[in-house]
């Protein structure tokens, strides 16, 4: 090893960061590790939220089923009694 | 290392992975951070670059077979964070204390003013022979060892170190003090 190499080992020599460097990786370390859960619960809430959509729209599609369904048995009733008048004009 | 004399404890207690990034972080603060100042020359900057290359390894902890993998490890993500940190300041310039010019003075082998010198001269340098001679002469690695943390072919890691080598001494000789 020549002199340029030993004065790049000298100049290289390995420093020391503050003295509160620990202590802040410490703190980066513990922020980070709520954020995971944060995101555990920001996707909960997605799938909870998108969930009760697909069954809201479930439950109006029944609902307007149920509606249809009604009308045309009133319909029906109401044929029925119109036949029945008919009937009666006419001997 | 002592970090892995408590690593057996780790499967059975969680507080004990916070205690291991501890151990590992007095351990090999030193190595991260000035592998990340030696490259930037920017203290605020290698603080920075070292305290995200630790909490990656907090997230990796699990991965981490023994103390040889851990320095192995941290080694190859400093040197990664710190090219991606000094590429992302070549699209945003930014000047560091350390980086303002300092007076021409003449220096010779010897004199305190040339290890400033020479940090300055590296910092200089392109980034990957940059980061090899800081591996080279910070963590005093042979080539081999050099090629396989930056995955490049040895060849190519014996050539920058000439080049590197050269290329200073040129310097230093045009300013008619580096001959010895």
């Amino acid at each position: 090893m020549d002199w340029l190499e030993q004065e790049l080992q000298q100049a290289l020599a390995r420093k020391e960061p503050r003295p509160d460097f620990a202590e802040r990786v410490r703190r980066a370390a513990r922020r980070r590790a709520p954020r995971a859960s944060r995101w555990m619960a920001t996707a909960a809430t997605l799938v909870i939220a998108s969930g009760a959509g697909i069954a809201y729209r479930e439950h109006q599609g029944r609902v307007a089923k149920e509606q249809v369904m009604t009308a045309m048995r009133i319909t029906a009733v109401k044929l029925t009694e119109i036949q029945a008048r008919v009937k009666e004009v006419r001997p | 290392m002592t970090a892995y004399a408590i690593n057996g404890k780790r499967e059975s207690a969680q507080a004990d992975e916070r205690c291991d990034l501890e151990e590992l972080v007095r351990g090999y603060q030193s190595m991260v951070f000035s592998l990340a100042y030696h490259f930037l020359h920017d203290r605020e900057a290698a603080e920075d670059v070292a305290q995200e290359v630790f909490v990656s390894l907090d997230r990796h902890l699990a991965e981490i077979r023994s103390p040889a993998h851990a320095e192995y490890w941290l080694r190859k993500v400093a040197a990664q964070r710190s090219i991606d940190e000094a590429r992302r300041r070549k699209r945003r310039p930014q000047v560091a204390l350390e980086s303002v010019a300092e007076p021409a003075t003449e220096t010779a082998p010897g004199d305190p003013m040339l290890g400033e010198r020479l940090r300055r001269l590296i910092v200089a340098l392109p980034e990957t022979p940059r980061m090899v001679m800081v591996m080279r002469y910070q963590e005093d690695l042979d080539p081999t060892e050099i090629a396989a943390l930056l995955e490049m072919p040895l060849a190519t890691v014996k050539s920058h170190l000439q080049r590197s080598l050269a290329l200073l001494r040129e310097k230093l000789e045009r300013r008619g003090k580096g001959e010895r």
